[in-house]
């Protein structure tokens, strides 16, 4: 084999594999969303008019919308309440709390649970009839609920399913950045007099905010594209009053669900793809630029 | 304010004067985590439990311990087909996933050539963009190749996604000395070769932890088995207890012997490799 090649050998099939399966896919979403299809027969161009549909339409429109604010809705959870708490519980393992291995341990575990089973668990603790939350409340002469079934509670509950499967991530990659930061830096501190605070606030905080980059950029993709979560939950529609309706369950309604006409029209499930991937990209870049104004050059 | 400093083995000095605030955080978070133990109690004993048993209370100790439930799942329910299923397609998913990551993040770090700084980008995308926006060209692509309902089809799309390990690997292949290949190369071995017999065998720790963590995550896949497997011979073990899941109180009782027989052997897994699955997510920096 010539050895200036030889780098092919080792890129090509992963190349072909992940040109097919990651790259084709997104321009092809693209693609789609520019046409009608039922997916048998001819594809007609339409050119935006999937897109009008999917923002002005008096019917498709306002469920459309509805799930845009519950998806930033969900974000701003998660940049204001998820990231924080996940940064302050980094910090706690970080100064060893008493215990602070085991509930490393425990506090990380639901990551490696599947959320249809995170679903299970959350139904054996809020299920109006047969839940362990009502029946406490019954014996102890409570009001009871209807939980993920009551409007008012639903978005609280999902957001605490969510910290409980899957802030453990960031709160480890927190962690092992905080354990990253050199130790004379924190002795010196101690020497200068510095409180628990002063160390938090003027030098674990800022010194973070790094890595803090990284796991809003995720978690920010990954807030804009939730499904699994909430579509186990209460169902393809969004559960009562569409509290928990997010775009890509409004994606899947349309695409694979047949609300539209009846039948399914695969361009304009590919328009509210091409919505979210737009969506995706500036906010990531948009993160980027700002976020990056906080790199330091260690 | 007390003089008093403990040193912590990790380096920083906290004083004793927080000691009670300290006492206070960890009990909170010690409750926190009874949740865990609540559900998955719960879980495992009401899967031990007779269906009658089951009915009338859901939160007390089984009256008798049998293996009922279990057996309807295997008999009647066909779990078995899903176990081998999910097993499959984990294993596959995760064996192609692994080694074509090592592959291009071997030959992208390397080796000097044009494009070089544009290919690790292009490897990267993947990271960036779920596979939930890109699931209905998935799905014509699948349909178009043949590969809708079949395991191979899942074991290629898994093994596809290789941005989050191809990074990792090329970060670990930068830290290996030049000279261990070149010593090889002098004695005659093909690039392939070094790679097989003396690359693979160095990152054996970053493989394993990689591996671990992508497969956890194709386990407990839930959104792409359900648009690419809708025939009941390929359903995966999610899929199943997503059923379940839709008709609970009738089939209250396989629904939890399900859920233990999904959940056993990733907590397994954790609870002798958590340490390996943490260094995974956070981008295998060996720490501690």
């Amino acid at each position: 084999m010539n050895k200036r090649r030889q780098y092919l050998f080792f890129i090509t099939p992963g190349f072909i594999l992940y040109t097919v399966f990651i790259i084709i896919p997104i321009l092809y979403v693209i693609y789609l969303s520019f046409f009608e299809w039922n997916g048998l027969t001819e594809m007609t161009f339409v050119g935006m008019e999937n897109f009008k549909l999917l923002m002005t339409d008096n019917k498709i429109a306002p469920d459309f919308w509805s799930a845009v604010k519950n998806n930033l809705k969900y974000l701003l959870c998660i940049w204001f309440v998820v990231t924080p708490l996940q940064f302050i519980t980094a910090y706690f393992f970080y100064v060893r709390i008493p215990a602070f291995k085991y509930i490393k341990f425990m506090v990380f575990m639901p990551y490696v649970i599947s959320t249809t089973i995170v679903s299970f668990f959350a139904t054996i603790i809020f299920n109006p009839n047969i839940g362990i939350l009502n029946s406490v409340l019954k014996a102890l002469n409570l009001p009871q609920g209807s939980w993920l079934g009551d409007p008012n509670w639903t978005f609280k509950i999902f957001i605490m399913i969510v910290i409980w499967q899957s802030a453990g991530s960031g709160m480890m990659i927190f962690y092992s950045n905080l354990l990253d930061i050199p130790k004379d830096i924190m002795e010196a501190c101690s020497i200068d007099g510095a409180n628990e605070f002063q160390k938090f606030w003027h030098i674990l905080l800022p010194l973070s905010l790094p890595s803090c980059a990284s796991i809003i950029i995720m978690s920010t993709i990954w807030a804009l594209s939730v499904f699994d979560l909430p579509y186990i939950l209460v169902g393809s529609t969004g559960g009562v009053k569409g509290v928990l309706d997010f775009v890509n369950m409004v994606f899947y309604r349309y695409t694979f669900g047949s609300v539209l006409n009846a039948q399914s029209n695969y361009g304009f499930g590919a328009a509210i793809s091409t919505v979210m991937l737009i969506v995706i990209i500036i906010v990531t870049a948009v993160q980027n630029k700002i976020l990056s104004r906080f790199e330091y050059d260690n | 304010m007390k003089e008093t400093k403990t040193k912590g083995s990790s380096g920083q000095i906290y004083s004793k004067g927080n000691q009670v605030s300290r006492l206070l955080v960890s009990a909170i978070y010690i409750v926190y985590t009874m949740i865990a133990f609540f559900v998955l109690g719960v879980t495992f004993m009401n899967s031990l439990k007779e269906k009658g048993d089951l009915a009338t209370n859901l939160f007390s100790l089984p009256k008798k311990i049998v293996f009922n439930s279990y057996h309807v799942l295997f008999e009647k329910n066909n779990i078995g087909q899903a176990f081998i299923n999910s097993i499959i397609i984990t294993f596959g998913g995760t064996a192609l996933c692994i080694f074509m990551a090592a592959m291009v993040a071997y030959g992208i770090s390397r080796y000097d050539f044009k494009g070089r700084g544009f290919l690790g980008g292009y490897f990267l995308i993947g990271m960036m963009v779920p596979m939930q926006v890109t699931v209905l060209p998935l799905f014509l692509i699948m349909q178009k190749l043949g590969l809708l309902n079949t395991r191979l089809g899942m074991i290629l799309l898994y093994g596809s996604s290789i941005s989050f390990s191809m990074y990792v690997f090329a970060k670990f292949f930068r830290t290996i000395p030049m000279a261990l290949e070149e010593a090889a190369r002098i004695d005659g071995a093909s690039d392939f070769k070094i790679f097989i017999q003396i690359i693979l065998p160095i990152c054996r720790p970053v493989i394993f932890t990689m591996a671990l963590i992508t497969a956890v995550g194709y386990w407990n896949d839930f959104y792409m088995p359900m648009v690419l497997l809708s025939k009941k011979s390929t359903q995966t073990l999610t899929l199943m207890i997503y059923t379940y899941l839709n008709e609970f109180v009738r089939k209250m009782d396989v629904s939890f012997a399900a859920v233990v027989l999904t959940l056993l052997p990733v907590i397994l897994l954790y609870c002798i490799f958590s340490k390996q699955m943490v260094q995974g997510i956070t981008g295998g920096a060996v720490k501690e």
